[in-house]
């Protein structure tokens, strides 16, 4: 054994000396410079421009057509954030979760770079040439021209794509200029504009033709309402315009506000939306029934308003009738302060429905028809049309501007084939989906942001559209290629410029100073502010057509296992625009909280009928008849509120380019497939959508469901960071902590100190006092009755603060890096279930529990009451995470960030990206609050309630949050916390957290449904 | 293996390393600490002329530092201002006036090798009338300046505050208008920025009482 020993010439010792010493000398030859970094000035500095400095721009969100007004936060050059217009007096400043990760998709290195020939890139010289070539040809032989997109809600590109089909009736000059300067551009004698909406509220549109002689989409005014009544319309998660109804719902619903306010919202709904859940009282009803529940409803108003009916048999209605005599007296109490929304795409129904507003006399006062909205024009007949037409050849020429039909429609495999044998195919995508890759030409569209344009969502509201960099790729606004193929080549700012000044310009709203009333003026003014109001003109809307009205119909009573399959779009993704976003691919959905994958909702009667859990695959069959060749199969979730008749799906997923999620997550060891067995992520479940006469419905009778034995756990963040304690850790004789406290709002006006604890003091601490808050204290107020879950605040959150997307498996190991997550609550209520949200962030308590268990001081409490989180000293025990009762701190288990140039230009330049093994949570946006303290610094003046903004609070439409120093007696969230409704959740556990929450008011008696969520 | 050959290999390694590190560096620092940096720019910029033999005060082109975080590289259009029409130094306009004198002609104006490199990033070159006029041959071009004072990612400098509250500038740049070329000065290190956040809390600056917090989330966010 000694010998062995001796093999070895070194001893241990001078092993160790000599690595040591080499360890030495590695470090020593370390200690060289760092890199050397390059520092660029201006060549010619732009008037006002600072370095380092932020512009704003005010412009209009096109991530989906409601057109909000937003601003633009530009940081030398460069937008990286995008907020709401607070100016926009139909957004009010807030703004949805798509508009919010909107931004990322400017830098989606994905978006084409250049026009394609065949799927070739190609010079837009050659693309123009070989377009108009084609156009001289068509026209020549009179061939059919069709337009096919979303609604236009630009003023200026809906004129242009008029005059590109139409033809210029006489040459549009401006004063001064010759009137017939070159030829007129005549268009196609055989042209049309066919507007679809992947989201079709055609329905709707048509049933005003029949009672009002105008097919429009009337503007709501959810603020005047007291009483609203919701038929399976989403119409604060999906359904038109979100922001704008969230913004206005609000106003009608403040119970502390002069006069106290309180609307009545009563919400019937077959599967389980975020309207449903916001409801004071929401019913399940079986999918067909809307017909025989309006009808019953219009009866029991005809009769409290004198109007004859004939006798007709109305069937059993699908609620309680007492609930519906009850229903119709508060409606008719509060006519001219009620209104009725209604999702259908049965025309027969949407006349119902208008009926009863009109019965209501809800039209000119909650339903304006003088000022109409333009965000959904899409026309079901004229695309059925066009399909009759591509199906039969007889197209020449089609045009494809923003959609996707090949994806959106039932036939869109047909349609593949049949787009290639149409002689000229043109599409505008910004990416090479679905449709775009089977044009022959692909002229792309610059990015909202890259272009100038204009919108005008509601008659009289219009918005200049200014760019907020230049175009990133070689890509072209639609205005400026139709020019082109016009033989008038412009820019898209002076087409703009000119349809202002030409057609807007003239019907400006007057009466103010004479001097300053001229086109510049307005123009800058329009500019500056993001919107401007002008007259418009009025439709020529009839009286109300009573013979329209054929009640009666009634939908006969359906045997229990015949399940309805409903499509209804998702809040993030909505008809799949956004599917290529990362950042809303992993927002949790508002009701169930499934990441990444679309999946089919069954109530747990239905779930249990089949002997399915969440999670397992099933088979959904629908189709013609008995052949039900159309099949989808996707997981199973089990979604309380819904109806047992109806398997639910969302559309918007299996977007052709999603499968370049597939190596998102971090490559390492254990990782799993990110995408699913069809290689993308999510189904596609529009070839499920079904034609019905002539309008595209949303759901399928009589689908056939059967368990495969496949499972597929879906990454759902509703169990994670769960804040109850599971029974076997809480202490004996400890009742559960009720996190969401509600009242309704009968006990809350006979006695303004609802039940629940009193929060706060908890007598003698563990802690010592030794805060003293000597300047500001930093808090942050969330009122419940206001938040509608709509998690616009999450992605905010995630743009400003570099949260890093993690993809599914991620998700589903509970490590999404959300700093601001939005906690789903139910409840068994009266009715079925009540749910409740509540957004959960780090609560910078006082006596926070994870500073003293950090061992590196990583994070320590600042003079100001902020928990600070330093990165750079964190070493990752993850204590902190384990100690915070709220769940609400993040762990980079892995180098989250990507090194993708473009995409990280994204990136906000304030905030620290975080690194591997390194804990991270809300900062209370500390940059935010630095900048603000700075700039008052600057100024030299005194920070002012309400300018400290974090970005949740900025983008709620809802203004559920407030944020300010709980010092100042006088400020904004002062007075919230010294509120009645104000509670802290966990408050027994003493460790005084700066944010609380104000209890949710539900318009209801006491003692009708649930109290308290837990 | 033997002892000394073990020792050899090792001392020659220190050798290396401590050649490596002597090259371009005056003294040892640690990783990342840039003190006494002093690179050589691209354009021989001289802040000797301009701040101190000129007087030109620092916030003429660096104005930035009043109203953003970054004091900012002052613009090529900037230097114009002044050097549109001083294309070279004194001494050699000088130079050129007594050839001309002696040559009998015009004095023609003369461009420094150095200020050329200004106009090359401006575009502009003398045309036949020897006026510097735009060239479209020449694509525009910044000046690749290198960075002197550079903090780490993680943590964030504003200069607003600082300028607004009376900080010298030459309080942490030194005497800027002694050096031929920027040097640094300070160590930027943490202990550096908070050394001087106490004092100025507790002493005040030029007299006046100041707060200048030692919380983290003021540099770090």
């Amino acid at each position: 054994m000694c010998d062995d020993h001796k093999k070895y010439d070194w001893s241990r010792r001078e092993f160790l000396e000599a690595s040591g010493f080499g360890l030495f000398l590695a470090a020593l030859a370390g200690c060289g410079r760092a890199p050397v970094q390059n520092a660029f000035g201006y060549i010619q500095q732009p008037e006002g421009a600072v370095p380092g400095g932020t512009d704003w721009i005010a412009t209009v969100c096109g991530a989906c057509p409601a057109g909000c007004g937003v601003l633009a936060k530009n940081r030398d050059g460069r937008p990286i954030k995008l907020e709401g217009n607070p100016q926009h007096p139909l957004s009010q400043g807030g703004l949805c979760a798509a508009g919010q990760a909107a931004v990322l998709g400017l830098y989606d290195s994905q978006r084409l770079q250049s026009p394609l020939i065949a799927g070739k890139p190609a010079a837009w010289d050659r693309v123009d040439n070989e377009i108009r070539a084609r156009l001289k040809d068509i026209r020549a032989r009179g061939g059919a021209v069709r337009f096919l997109g979303e609604t236009v809600i630009g003023p200026t590109k809906r004129a242009m794509i008029r005059r590109f089909l139409e033809g210029e009736t006489s040459r549009p000059g401006i004063e001064g200029q010759a009137a017939d300067e070159g030829a007129h551009w005549k268009g196609f004698s055989d042209a049309r504009h066919v507007i679809y909406d992947s989201l079709s509220a055609s329905a709707l549109l048509d049933a005003h033709r029949l009672t009002h002689g105008v097919r429009l989409l009337p503007q709501y005014r959810l603020g005047e309402a007291d009483v609203i009544v919701g038929l399976d319309a989403d119409f604060m998660g999906a359904w038109i315009s979100p922001v704008a109804f969230t913004a206005d719902y609000r106003r009608g619903r403040e119970p502390e506000g002069q006069p106290p306010r309180m609307s009545y919202h009563v919400q019937f709904e077959s599967r389980m939306s975020l309207t449903g859940a916001c409801a004071d009282r929401r019913l399940a009803i079986p999918p067909e029934c809307l017909g025989t529940l309006l009808n019953h409803l219009a009866v029991r108003l005809a009769e409290k308003a004198s109007v004859p009916l004939e006798k007709i048999d109305l069937g059993r209605p699908p609620v309680p009738a007492a609930d519906l005599d009850r229903l119709a007296d508060r409606l008719w109490q509060a006519r001219g302060r009620s209104v009725v929304l209604c999702g259908s795409q049965d025309v027969k129904i949407q006349v119902s429905a208008n009926f009863v507003n009109h019965l209501l006399d809800a039209y000119g006062a909650t339903i304006l028809l003088d000022r109409p909205s333009h965000v959904k024009q899409g026309d079901d007949r004229r695309l059925s049309a066009l399909v009759r037409e591509i199906r039969e050849g007889k197209v020449a020429a089609l045009f494809i501007a923003g959609a996707n039909p090949v994806y959106e429609l039932p036939e869109g495999g047909e349609l593949k084939s049949l787009l290639r044998r149409i002689p000229l195919t043109v599409s505008f995508g910004s990416h090479l989906d679905e449709t775009a890759a089977m044009a022959r030409y692909v002229c792309p569209e610059s990015h909202f942001l890259e272009s100038w344009g204009d919108a005008e969502p509601a008659a009289g509201v219009a918005s200049v559209a200014q760019p907020a960099l230049r175009p990133l790729g070689d890509t072209r606004p639609l205005i400026e290629s139709l020019a082109a193929w016009m033989d008038r080549p412009q820019s898209a700012y002076e087409l703009v410029r000119r349809h202002w000044e030409e057609s807007i310009f003239p019907r400006r709203a007057k009466g103010k100073d004479e001097k300053a009333d001229t086109f510049e003026a307005f123009w800058e003014d329009a500019a500056a502010r993001g919107c401007a109001e002008f007259e418009a003109e009025a439709p020529a809307v009839k009286e109300f057509a009573r013979e329209a009205v054929q009640l009666g119909e009634t939908a006969p009573e359906q045997p229990i296992d015949n399940l309805t399959l409903l499509l209804y779009p998702t809040v993030a993704l909505q008809d799949g625009r956004h599917a290529l976003n990362p950042w809303l691919q992993e927002l949790p959905d508002p009701v169930s909280k499934v990441t990444w994958d679309n999946y089919a909702s069954l109530s747990r009667a239905t779930a249990a009928g089949l002997g399915v859990e969440d999670g397992d695959v099933i088979r959904i069959a629908c189709g013609e008849g008995e052949e039900k060749n159309v099949v989808l199969e996707l997981p199973a979730l089990i979604q309380p509120g819904q109806h047992d008749r109806v398997v639910a799906v969302a559309l918007g997923y299996g977007r052709r380019g999603t499968e370049r999620f597939a190596k998102l997550a971090p490559d390492w060891i254990e990782a799993r497939p990110l995408v699913g067995p069809n290689g993308l992520v999510g189904t596609n479940a529009a070839p499920c959508l079904a034609w019905e006469g002539e309008t595209l419905r949303y759901r399928r009778n009589g689908v056939t469901l059967t368990k495969t034995g496949e499972k597929r756990p879906l990454a759902c963040t509703q169990q994670h960071h769960e804040i109850a304690v599971p029974p076997r850790l809480a202490t004996p004789g400890a009742g559960r902590r009720p996190m969401i406290e509600e009242v309704a709002l009968s006990a809350y006006r006979a006695h303004p100190q609802p039940g629940g604890e009193p929060t706060g003091e908890h007598g003698a601490g563990l802690w010592p006092d030794d805060h003293p808050y000597a300047g500001k204290r930093w808090g942050m107020v969330i009122d419940l009755a206001r938040c509608t879950g709509c998690s616009a605040c999450v992605v905010a959150c995630q743009a400003e603060n570099n949260v890093p997307v993690v993809g599914r498996d991620e998700v589903r190991r509970s490590r999404e890096m959300h700093w601001l997550r939005i906690d789903r609550y139910y409840s068994e209520a009266a009715d079925g279930v009540d749910t409740a949200h509540q957004p959960m962030l780090c609560h910078h308590c006082e006596n926070a529990p994870c500073e003293n268990v950090c061992p590196v001081l990583a994070t320590v409490h600042s003079e100001e009451g902020l928990n600070q989180q330093v990165y750079n000293r964190c070493v990752g025990t993850r204590y902190c995470a384990n100690n915070c009762p709220y769940k609400v701190r993040r762990f980079n288990w892995f180098r989250y960030a990507r090194d993708d140039r473009r995409e990280n230009l994204a990136l906000n330049p304030d905030v620290t990206v975080r690194s591997r093994g390194v804990m991270e949570k809300c900062s209370f946006c500390a940059q935010r609050i630095q900048e603000a303290r700075l700039e008052a610094k600057r100024l030299d003046r005194e920070l002012r309630d309400g300018e400290i903004q974090p970005a949740c609070q900025q983008s709620c439409p809802a203004q559920a949050i407030a944020f300010g120093d709980l010092n100042d007696p006088k400020s904004r969230v002062a007075r919230l916390a010294a509120s009645s409704r104000y509670y802290q959740v966990l408050s027994e556990l003493n460790i005084r957290p700066a944010v609380g929450y104000l209890r949710r008011v539900r318009n209801r008696d006491a003692g009708e449904g649930g109290m308290q969520h837990g | 293996m033997s002892r000394p050959i073990v020792t050899v290999v090792l001392v020659v390694g220190l050798a290396f390393a401590l050649l490596a590190l002597g090259f371009g560096a005056g003294s040892v620092h640690l990783p990342a600490n840039r003190q006494d940096y002093e690179p050589v720019q691209p354009l021989a910029f001289s802040h000797r002329l301009h701040a101190g033999e000129l007087n030109i005060a620092c916030l003429h082109c660096h104005g930035a530092a009043e109203k953003s975080r970054h004091a900012g590289i002052p613009a090529a259009s900037t230097c114009m201002n002044c050097h549109k029409l001083v294309t070279a130094p004194m001494a050699a306009v000088r130079a050129e006036d007594e050839l001309a004198q002696k040559e009998k002609r015009q004095p023609r104006r003369i461009v420094s090798p150095e200020l050329q490199k200004l106009y090359d990033s401006l575009g502009l070159s003398l045309n036949e009338k020897r006026e510097l006029a735009p060239d479209p041959r020449k694509p525009l071009r910044p000046i690749p300046w290198i960075k002197v004072y550079s903090l780490p990612d993680f943590a964030y400098f504003d200069h607003r505050a600082h300028v607004r509250v009376g900080v010298a500038c030459e309080k942490c740049h030194g005497a800027v208008e002694t050096m031929e070329r920027v040097r640094q000065i300070g160590d930027l290190s943490m202990g550096w920025c908070v050394n001087c956040h106490r004092t100025a809390d507790r002493e005040g600056i030029n007299g006046a009482q100041v707060h200048a917090s030692t919380d983290c989330d003021i540099c770090h966010h």
